[in-house]
This record gives structure tokens, sequence and C-alpha cells, in this order.
């Protein structure tokens, strides 16, 4: 069956589909229409739907429902996320399975309702304190976004740790045909970890991540490094476009990533052998396929809506072989098929970017 | 001819976006001035009044929202007598809960409770977007002539894109062709 939906419904239909009954959230745009969704839509499969008292609250609700083993989520947009931070970090260091979803706005401060991707660096390198690592997630269809839910849900359960999937508001707001007829075969896996009473496990379990004991605190931190090096070497995805002969190599992710793919279309309409990849996977980066393109491109341009995040990554993985500009849009504002296709045409001429 | 930007749910796509557009058509938007029309904020412009109160301007309001957004139209119920004005509630069997007869019926009830209005007639607008073919749209519509019927209201018309009308023969319901002006960034 397919409906058109908006991607915020998508996403919450998505969790729905990956099992996941339970949502604890504070309205923000432009994420309001999952919450909408979700408030309309538990209820109708047994779930339960609450609307906290801010986006602290839902952080740690998320945190309790987690570890009773619920499958668990919450959303919001950059404002409301940071005040999450706290509850992120405590998820990760109590190694909590949970689904976070950032509809990004124009930031920083209360900033705007307006479409950005300028929560990256919040997203893939922290935000709270500690040693921690999200799986972070960065669907660019509707379709995609309802995939990607179970695809979270299951990573989260599968290294016990949390994962954010990032989109920008015009993702959440922007309606496509989704297909409904896949695979709706929940299968979560036991979670003999989780604090569901004495009936259900021997021992007693605990959840925490208050470790006084240095020697403690050290080996938690051993056991999260271990962990997230298995995440980066399996878990890596991204998507490629006319990246065989491409000389000019995009990088973007989200939205951004189809108007790059329309602008390598032009330009290879024009002459040029551009290509473009695509990360799916925003934590972990998709290091590998950057990497191995590093020695016969001639430049990389990363479009983003932002100051220019996601080219640390990039340049990281290129490590020096080939220079790596930036093209980025703010506020709001969304980069514009023939501003784009201007900057792989001036890089093409030899051009070292803005 | 105005048209009224009531929407005040869903900050993105809204038609204040492309107001210039409608001038140089002849057709003022009224919606709210300045700083507050990239706001999510509710805030209805004086010159509402001025579509409701002249007769000479035929206006049209975009109301968006579903039922939570048509809650807007119940501050003009007194400004709104019977008979000076038709509301339609465009439906799309393709959303969620619009699909059936009975999510049409409650949707219509909620929205007329909500607006203390009561709907005039339904607009057949089943569609996927770009994926829409003739079959998507008459299938729909065979659901919101239905769900009209058992409320006892018409069906104005279907909306539909230009390209399709053609092909679809007639059906006893007059057709309101579409031509795209607003595109996505990758087009």
């Amino acid at each position: 069956m397919r409906v058109l939906m908006k991607g915020n419904e998508a996403i919450g239909e998505g969790a729905v589909r990956a099992g996941c009954r339970y949502f604890f959230g504070y309205p923000i745009t432009p994420q309001s229409e999952l919450t909408h969704y979700l408030a309309k839509r538990l209820p109708e499969v047994g779930g339960l739907f609450l609307q906290a008292e801010s986006e602290v609250a839902s952080i740690n609700m998320v945190y309790g429902a987690a570890a009773a083993g619920a499958r668990v989520m919450t959303s919001s947009s950059g404002p409301g996320i940071s005040l999450m931070q706290e509850g992120l970090s405590y998820l990760a260091g109590s190694e909590l399975p949970s689904v976070i979803v950032n509809l990004m706005r124009g930031g920083p401060g209360l900033g705007n309702i307006a479409p950005s991707q300028s929560d990256y660096f919040q997203a893939v390198k922290g935000g709270g304190h500690g040693d921690y690592h999200m799986i972070v997630l960065a669907p660019n269809t509707a379709q995609e976004m309802l995939d990607t839910m179970g695809k979270a849900f299951d990573l989260a359960d599968q290294y016990r740790n949390p994962v954010m999937v990032m989109a920008d508001g015009i993702m959440g707001q922007m309606m496509e045909a989704v297909d409904l007829a896949g695979d709706t075969k929940i299968e979560i896996p036991p979670k003999p970890w989780a604090t569901t009473g004495m009936a259900h496990h021997t021992g007693k379990n605990v959840i925490n991540s208050c470790l006084v004991i240095p020697e403690e605190m050290e080996e938690l931190n051993l056991r999260l490094e271990k962990k997230y090096k298995v995440i980066s070497q399996k878990e890596q995805a991204c998507d490629q476009y006319m990246l065989a002969d491409a000389d000019i190599v995009l990088v973007a992710f989200g939205l951004v990533s189809r108007i790059c793919m329309s602008a390598v279309e032009k330009a290879r309409a024009m002459g040029i052998k551009a290509g473009l990849i695509r990360p799916i996977t925003l934590w972990p980066f998709p290091t590998e396929l950057i990497e191995k393109t590093a020695d016969k491109t001639r430049a990389y341009l990363t479009v983003e809506m932002n100051m220019g995040q996601m080219i640390e990554d990039v340049r990281l993985a290129v490590r020096g072989r080939a220079p790596v500009f930036h093209y980025g849009r703010l506020g709001g504002m969304v980069p514009e098929l023939k501003d784009v296709l201007a900057e792989i045409k001036n890089l093409h001429e030899g051009g070292t970017g803005r | 001819m105005a048209l009224v930007d009531l929407d005040l749910i869903n900050p993105y796509f809204r038609v204040r976006q492309v107001k210039n557009d409608f001038a140089e058509k002849g057709i003022a938007v009224i919606s709210p001035p300045g700083k507050l029309a990239g706001a999510d904020i509710p805030a209805l412009p004086p010159t509402i009044h001025s579509v409701l109160e002249n007769p000479a301007i035929y206006g049209v309001f975009d109301v968006g929202g579903g039922d939570i957004g048509a809650t807007v139209l119940g501050r003009f119920k007194n400004k709104l007598p019977d008979g000076a004005f038709n509301l339609f509630l465009v439906v799309n069997t393709c959303r969620p809960y619009s699909s059936s007869v009975s999510d049409i019926i409650n949707i219509t009830r909620m929205i007329e409770g909500s607006s203390r209005l009561n709907v005039g007639a339904l607009v057949s607008n089943t569609n996927l977007g770009m994926e829409t073919d003739v079959a998507t749209i008459l299938a729909g519509h065979r659901v919101i002539a239905q769900a009209a019927a058992q409320m006892a209201l018409p069906v104005a018309f279907i909306g539909l894109h230009e390209g399709l009308a053609p092909a679809m023969g007639n059906i006893g319901v007059p057709l309101l062709p579409l031509t795209m002006f607003m595109k996505t960034p990758w087009q």
C-alpha cells in the first residue's frame, strides 16, 4: 500500500512498525507532526504517548523505559536536543538502547524554524560529556525515514547504544509516497540485562553509569571503546552516485544529497566528471569508501546546510591526498542547484572553492 | 481576489512564501506581516477583516493543519453567516487518517467541531505527489464520493495535475487541472 506521508509521519509509522511502543517528548517545530502522529497512532497499538514537561524530563523517561527493556524513542529539534545532552551521555554510559530523532532547524540559540544541518558536530562528536558515541543515521527520503527507524531500533538493541536519526526540517515536513507493504515482523532480541523484576532473571540487574572507583570507570570506557571500534568497522554505510570515474567528488547527506545528485547529473551533461558520496551513517562516518577514492579524486566538495562541519570528517578520511572544499547555506537557506553546479564548475576549472 | 493564508500549523510550504508570484497574477496574499511570516506563532493579520467585510472581494482561505488548524476559523464565525461562504474539505485518500469512508466522515466532523462551521462540499484530491496516476485518483474518488453521499454533501470537483486531466474521461464531476509552480530544491 502506497501512502503520501510527511517525513515526520513516516518516522512515526516506522517506529510503530519497528515495535516501538513508548514515546516521551515535547513538541517543537519543525518536528511537531511526529509527536502529533504518534499521539494518535501509539494508543491504537497499545502503546503509550506521553508529552513530558520538558525535553530534560523526556530523555530521562526514555532512560527509564530503556532500562526496563522497552523499545522507546523521543524526538525534538536543535534547542530541545541540546537540553537532552546530559541524558544522552547517561544513556551511552549505561548502555541503554534508545532512539532519538532530531529534525534540525536554524541555530545557534533559539534560531528559527527553518531547515538546517548545523547539529552535525553535536550528534557525531558528542554533545554530552564523556567519551561516548551515538550511532547517527541520516535518511534522505520519506521512505528511507520510515525504513531507517527499524534499522535504528535494531542497531540500538544490537549494540546497547543510543541511536540518533537526523534530518533537516524540510525532510520532516515534505510529503512523499511511502510504501507500507514491507516486512512488519518485529524481532526484539531478549534483554537479560533489563530491570524487569526478579521474577524474570536471577541475580540483581542494575542500570547505572556512576562508577566512583577510577579503575571501574576506566574499565567501562575501555569496554565502550571496544564496542565503538566494532561499530566503526561493521556499520559504515553510504550511497554512491556516478563515482567510478569521478574526479570531482561531492559529499552530502540528507536532503542536500538529493540536490547534489541533480547537480552531478547536470555537471556530467556539461562533460565534468562529477560524482557523489552520500553518508547514510554520520557516525560511524563512511571513512573506508572515501579513503578509497582519495587517490583518483582531484577535489572534494562537501555541501552542507552549515558552516562546514562534515568537511572535517571528509578531510580526516582523505588525509591530505586531495583538497576538500565546502559550500554551505545557513539559517534555513537551502543550497540551490545552480549554485552547487557553479561550485563544481569552479573546481573543475581549477578554482579553490570559497 | 484575495488568498488568506490561515495555515498556523505547518511552518513550511505555505502560500506566503510565494506571495510575490501571486501578486503578479493579481491575487493578494494575506498573511502575517514582516518577521512574523516565518514564525510558528498564531498571528492573525488584521487585514483578514478586509476580506470578510468587503463583499466586493472574493476571498479564499487556506486553512491547514486538519482539525487543530481549523480551530482558527471558529474565530471568524460571527463574520461568516450561512450562505456567505462555502467550506470545502480537500480529501486525499492516500494520506493517513483519511483513507476510508469512516476516516473521512470522522475528520469532517472533527473539523466542523473545531471550526464551528459546516463543511459544504468535499474536494476529491487523491494523489501520491509525483507518483500519481489516473488509477490512484479514481480509486480515491470512489471512496470520497461514498463518504460525501453518506454525509449528503456534494463533491465540488476533482483536483489533479493538468497532465492527467485528458485521461480522466467524463465521470460526472468537474475537473480542476492544476499547473505546478512550486518545485523541490533538486528539480
